[in-house]
């Protein structure tokens, strides 16, 4: 029978389903993101059948992707057009959004990597950078790329970065958004025909006296398989990027482990942020209903396609350009960390500071260091803050909160005179500070 | 005989079901414009798309194109007979400092997402209950300050048509309900609501919501339709609330 709704209520459904509908499709259809957090995935990259998946599973070599589109290309179908004018909606949102990271210098740095791994399709992608402390990129159909800060703070090199923005590029090249639309498009109306002719079928076989449950069973199974396939056919896409953007990464001249170092890492850092919590580390992307492949089987297959590509190209010198990711991220580096710090994510941030400190400790990264000792609060971590606050003042480059922090912990530990002059210091470096007033009072104390 | 009967009304039930609803809502002094003021209608915010046989709505830039065009003409020809001064806004950059006239936007969206939630779809907020008092604060008031216009109206509409997969879909479901299982996917949908902003105060100080199984927006005549059923009557505040209470039946 029919579920009645009464009437106002069917109405306010009405409308409110259409008008959300279309925030769904905006989110749903327009993006495919990196989505390291995402609703994750279930049979590993290496097993995805390329049955279900776009044409090329990770079994073939990267050189088996050509891109779909060339330079300068605008959608003919319908459907595409359709898609790129929400999208194109979308970016007349982003491009004026206060989210957006004023700094052009790091957006003339990310326009030169992008140009050096796309050469002439670079000039298809319009790059926004948003403040977004979570580890996340997104490619648009209709060549908008979103790069979070939260990637930039993690990032160790060029090459980690300019794998993933290969990833995403990848997704552009090969029209993702658009062949999963068509997909998810024909999977859901077979759906609805399985479901509509069920509902036939078992009804005249009840009027004949007969079980109309078999029939509904078998609907519902031919449908799970259904809904299967569209998670499946999305994680095929992701590994089809991983390996576009791996074969992007060794023609520019990059390192091509890289992309492998980059799930590492990932992976790492989610250990470390449940181990703090206390939690089990649980890849949320190992389940048939995850739209991207397991982040372990992602690294474990770029890794291989890695060594495929040395095996390869033997004499080719790659550099991970280490030097120069670090000249351009430098000026940003402590509104980067600051961002993450502040995500209350103490297991993670001690993760990635002290990652980053294998390059070398700094008073910057000591200063953050106990910033997140001071954030967490646990018995001890004061001790812990005020040794890193201590240690943070003994570099150069410490920022002049170090002083203030490392000031303030010493006048708690009794050490009165260290204290005023560390605050004296901050004071000379920042004469306008907005605590200045408060700290030339306690001074006065 | 019976069910043949059964069929002929079904299938009339199908072809005449369509119907258009609206509900007006209003700050409780609200009149409507009138003698000489300024109005400034914001760039529509328009959407058409295919229904899928699967129930998605899939975007069409044509249709979509199509249907800016015709409603723009129609708000245009509308309101320049009431005698106010009227500026309908084709682009941000028509009805001002664009980056300024994004951030209104974008304000009204989330308020305008709040009214329909609060106010029409039941989750009604005890401080809300019995007013209707939204906002869009000293944003909107500097934004009147700087463009001389003492209204704002802004309009969002939507509208899809059935593909012939779902219309296909329609009819199978249909054979479902003659042997007993009924359950019918729902064809193509029209969703509008407009809200008028006094840009004095901020306030919005009217809103209304349409929803229809029937028109196409992307022809002259559906868009006028549209514009005349959304925008037509403005009824005073004392008039939509009491149309409200005695829709709502609950207060005395």
């Amino acid at each position: 029978m029919p579920r009645r709704w009464p009437a106002a209520r069917r109405r306010k459904r009405a409308i409110m389903g259409s008008i959300s509908r279309r925030g769904f499709l905006a989110a749903g259809l327009c993006g495919c993101t990196l989505c390291w957090g995402g609703a994750a995935l279930g049979k590993t990259a290496s097993t995805v059948s390329p049955r279900s998946g776009p044409d090329a599973g990770l079994g073939a070599g990267p050189d088996a992707l050509p891109p779909l589109i060339g330079p300068g290309y605008q959608p003919v179908d319908a459907d595409e057009r359709g898609l790129w004018q929400l999208c194109e909606r979308l970016e007349e949102e982003l491009s004026t959004s206060s989210l957006l990271m004023q700094m052009p210098g790091l957006r003339q740095y990310t326009q030169e990597v992008v140009e050096r791994l796309l050469g002439a399709q670079s000039k298809d992608l319009r790059i926004y950078l948003l403040h977004d402390p979570a580890f996340n990129a997104a490619m648009f159909p209709n060549g908008m790329m979103l790069l979070n800060s939260g990637f930039f703070a993690r990032v160790r090199n060029e090459a980690q970065f300019a794998a993933v923005v290969g990833h995403e590029a990848g997704h552009y090249a090969r029209k993702h958004s658009v062949s999963g639309w068509r997909d998810r498009k024909s999977k859901t109306g077979f759906m609805a025909f399985v479901s509509a002719g069920t509902a036939v079928v078992a009804g005249a076989s009840a009027a004949a006296g007969g079980n109309p449950y078999g029939w509904v069973d078998l609907a519902n199974s031919i449908n799970s398989m259904l809904v299967l396939s569209i998670f499946s056919f999305s994680r095929g896409h992701e590994s089809e990027a991983d390996l576009y953007g791996l074969r992007l990464l060794a023609d520019a001249g990059y390192t091509p482990e890289a992309a492998a170092q980059v799930w590492r890492q990932m992976i790492d850092e989610r250990k470390a942020s449940a181990a703090e919590r206390g939690k089990r580390y649980r890849d949320p992307a190992r389940s048939s209903f995850s739209t991207h492949p397991p982040s372990d089987d992602r690294m474990k297959a770029l890794g291989a396609a890695a060594e495929a590509v040395r095996a390869i190209a033997k004499e080719a010198g790659f550099s991970d350009e280490q030097d120069r990711w670090q000249a351009a991220v430098a000026p940003y580096q402590a509104m980067l960390l600051e961002e993450q710090v502040k995500v209350n994510d103490p297991g993670a941030s001690l993760y990635l500071i002290q990652s980053l400190a294998q390059d070398g400790w700094s008073g910057l990264l000591r200063y953050f260091e106990g910033e997140i000792y001071r954030l967490r609060d646990l018995p001890g971590d004061a001790d812990l803050a005020a040794t890193a606050y201590g240690a943070a003042v003994q570099f150069e480059d410490a920022p002049p909160e170090a002083w203030r922090a490392h000031g303030y912990a010493r006048l708690k530990a009794g050490q009165g005179e260290d204290g005023r002059r560390a605050l004296a210091r901050y004071l000379s470096l920042r004469p306008d500070a907005k605590d200045a007033g408060m700290i030339r009072f306690s001074l006065a104390q | 005989m019976n069910c043949v009967k059964l069929v002929l009304m079904m299938m009339a039930a199908l072809v005449v079901a369509g119907c258009t609803s609206t509900k007006q809502m209003a700050d409780v002094g609200f009149v409507p414009p009138q003698g000489e003021y300024r109005l400034l209608v914001m760039r529509p915010d328009v959407s058409v798309g295919l229904l899928t046989a699967g129930g998605a709505v899939e975007p069409r830039e044509d249709w979509t194109d199509q249907a800016r065009g015709h409603l723009l003409a129609a708000l245009a020809q509308q309101q320049a007979s009431r005698g106010g001064m009227v500026k309908v806004a084709a682009t941000r950059e028509e009805a001002g400092d664009p980056a300024r006239v994004a951030e209104l936007e974008r304000l009204h969206k989330a308020v305008g997402a709040s009214i329909a939630l609060h106010k029409y779809l039941g989750q009604s907020l005890p401080t809300k209950k019995d007013r209707f008092d939204w906002t869009l604060g000293q944003q909107a008031v500097e934004f009147g300050q700087a463009s001389g216009y003492d209204y704002a109206l802004f309009l969002h509409a939507e509208d899809s048509f059935a593909s012939s997969g779902r219309v296909a879909l329609q009819a199978v479901s249909f054979l479902g309900c003659m042997v007993g299982v009924c359950i019918m996917p729902t064809g193509g949908q029209q969703a509008a609501y407009s809200s008028l902003v006094d840009l004095k105060t901020g306030q919005v100080v009217w809103f209304n919501v349409l929803s229809s199984t029937t028109g196409d927006i992307r022809t002259p005549e559906g868009a006028q339709t549209l514009v005349r059923n959304l925008l037509g009557k403005m009824k005073p505040g004392e008039e939509t609330r009491s149309a409200e209470t005695l829709a709502g039946g609950k207060k005395a």
